[in-house]
């Protein structure tokens, strides 16, 4: 098959119009062309224009709770030390020895008050101070020679509400205004608890041989609950609980944020109950509801317990406020396979029957073990391998996967609902406007 | 040895693990489900905390008999998508050692190496077993602990299968 593009299929077409993404408001038609998952190229340019560039989930404060608590953590493909350093700071640098190159950091995690080198014994503070070379008296001393190789941080990093994030960037949009009103659904899962959210031990450490934005897509997208997870469906009729898909919403958010809410999808630990949750947590829940509404005030606490969310956080991070609550890393490694990393999160300090019900009940569903995950990554990967089948098809629509669902509803003005692609035709947008524009 | 009900060997513990390896790589999962206490768990630790507290942490899985009994269910059933058609497994246990036994329970402990093999992949899965038997006329689970050597579950990255 020829690989011309498809620019015969373009004519007549109006909307969103790029090489990638093509939106017609008017027929009602959003198509996304398949070599996004295919492509070396696009991946390159996601690197420069995405990862390189934009705000990077990197990880919780309360996973290095300890001064000198350290974790090493691959970012865009970049080895990173993240700590805490003896003065109490939340620190990210490049786990690289500013000496020659040389990986710096080579436990998985610890503790430790300086960092040493093993190649040619180079010691830093956790503070970044370069505080020990062999026969120093080598170098001249009065240029400053330890003051330029100290540990090499990352150009920028910020936390929201415990939330890490990192930009390989030193200029761009701070945080604040990245999130855009992401950050209110972030607040959401934060306000759980009084005395904020704290990372469990264990880290769900998985590859999946598919495309990072295929992960997305999974996520942003309700409308495969129903037939995807029809057998995690079946056990939760058995334990009394039958889920629906009526009244759920997909919010598309600044920055190709998106949120999808849920209200009849299950229970949430601490927050809504189901039969299989027992007695005691109905107790525990009408005791949290009560804090929250002391705390937060009706409304508000009201948002936070009454729905289930998935928040997509543009490029990297989506969080899980359903059964229990996660947030899953997404860390691209070619264009057809991605590293997941997913921590479970708790209020700080949570009973112990409280934390052992909640790890049970989310574990039941989330991750490669539990009852639902397998089979979206049993999605992305047989998307993965399906799109081969269409590479260079120059006939109209063949090399294209539909995301029109919802147009409709979308036109005539009302919410889109999470059964529907709007979440996803959100994300698609802004990837668009980075990727398929000049280079700025 | 010699214990309060009675004697077990080594050989009779690696006939039990040998069968019920047979019987997860023929996906006879009733049969296999029939080889579980009432009170069971099965478990699997995460790669990086493996000897965190399942009340506590996150796990891969922690089963009680309830959730494994759905477990058995949903892999059962066309709709269990990870695993329809099934994987092709085969499951190598070796260097089997028991340990010393508490009651009616009995520690055991050996090495696992378990090929998956689906849509062209050949995924291993190296790790080893910590169980606790029951002693009972048959030997039956009490504990059912799969820890694997792996840093990270990659390239095959589920546990869709019963580890």
């Amino acid at each position: 098959m020829a690989m011309t593009p498809v620019a015969e299929t373009r004519t007549g077409l109006h909307g969103r119009r790029s090489a990638h993404v093509l939106e017609d408001p008017e027929q009602q038609i959003f198509r996304v062309n398949r070599e996004v998952f295919r492509s070396n190229e696009i991946f390159s340019r996601e690197r420069e224009r995405l990862w390189d560039r934009l705000w990077l989930y990197l990880g919780h404060e309360s996973e290095v709770p300890n001064p000198g608590d350290f974790k090493q953590r691959t970012l865009a493909g970049r080895p990173l030390i993240f700590c805490r350093d003896a003065a109490g700071h939340v620190r990210a640098y490049l786990n690289a020895c500013p000496h020659r190159g040389t990986i710096l950091c080579r436990e998985t995690e610890g503790n430790a008050k300086t960092f040493q080198c093993f190649y040619h014994a180079w010691t830093f503070a956790n503070t970044g101070e370069l505080v020990g070379i062999p026969d120093p008296g080598a170098y001249p001393p009065e240029r400053g020679f330890a003051a330029q190789m100290g540990l090499r941080e990352v150009p920028r990093h910020e936390n929201h509400r415990g939330f890490v994030f990192v930009s390989f960037s030193a200029s761009g949009p701070t945080l604040r205004e990245h999130l855009g009103n992401a950050g209110d659904y972030i607040d959401l899962m934060a306000d759980h608890s009084a005395r904020g959210l704290e990372a469990l031990p264990g880290t769900h450490l998985y590859g999946i041989r598919g495309n990072w934005k295929l992960a997305v897509e999974n996520a942003m997208d309700g409308y495969h609950f129903s037939p995807t997870h029809v057998t995690f469906v079946e056990y939760l009729k058995t334990t009394g609980y039958v889920t629906s898909d009526e009244g759920g919403l997909a919010v598309t958010l600044d920055n190709g944020h998106s949120v999808l809410i849920f209200s009849g999808h299950g229970g949430r630990v601490g927050m809504q109950w189901e039969p299989r949750f027992g007695e005691g947590e109905r107790l525990r829940i009408a005791e949290n509801v009560r804090e929250l509404t002391a705390r937060l005030g009706k409304e508000r606490a009201e948002r936070v317990s009454h729905t289930s969310r998935i928040l997509y956080v543009f490029p990297n991070l989506l969080l899980f406020d359903i059964e229990g609550l996660a947030a899953r890393q997404l860390e691209p490694v070619a264009p057809d396979f991605t590293d997941v990393r997913a921590w479970e999160l708790a209020p700080a300090g949570e009973a112990p029957e409280a934390r052992a019900l909640r790890v049970r009940i989310l574990g039941s569903f989330i991750g490669p073990g539990g009852l639902a995950t397998p089979d979206d990554v049993e999605a992305y990967e047989c998307v993965q391998r399906g799109v081969v089948a269409t590479a260079g098809d120059t006939r109209p629509w063949v090399d294209w996967s539909d995301i029109s669902r919802g147009m409709q509803r979308e036109a005539r003005g009302e919410p889109a609902r999470n059964v529907d692609e709007a979440g996803i035709r959100g994300f698609w947008r802004h990837w668009d406007s980075l990727i398929s524009g000049a280079a700025q | 040895m010699t214990i309060a009900t009675r004697a077990v060997t080594r050989a009779e513990v690696e006939d039990f693990l040998f069968r019920e390896a047979a019987l997860l790589d023929e996906w006879r999962l009733d049969e296999w489900l029939a080889l579980f206490e009432e009170d069971a768990t099965y478990e699997v630790p995460t790669t990086d905390r493996p000897d965190e507290d399942p009340l506590r942490s996150q796990y891969y899985v922690s089963d009680d008999h309830e959730l494994l009994t759905a477990r058995v269910r949903r892999l059962k059933s066309r709709h269990a998508h990870a695993e329809n058609p099934h994987s092709r497994t085969r499951r190598l246990i070796t260097n089997v050692r028991l340990g010393k036994p508490m009651g009616t329970s009995l520690p055991v402990y050996a090495a696992f190496l378990i090929y998956k093999i689906r849509d062209g992949n050949v995924d291993s899965f190296v790790g080893r077993y910590e169980h606790t038997l029951a002693l009972g006329d048959e030997l039956r689970f009490r504990k059912r602990r799969a820890v694997l050597e792996l840093e990270v579950l990659r390239p095959g990255g589920r546990l869709s299968f019963i580890l």
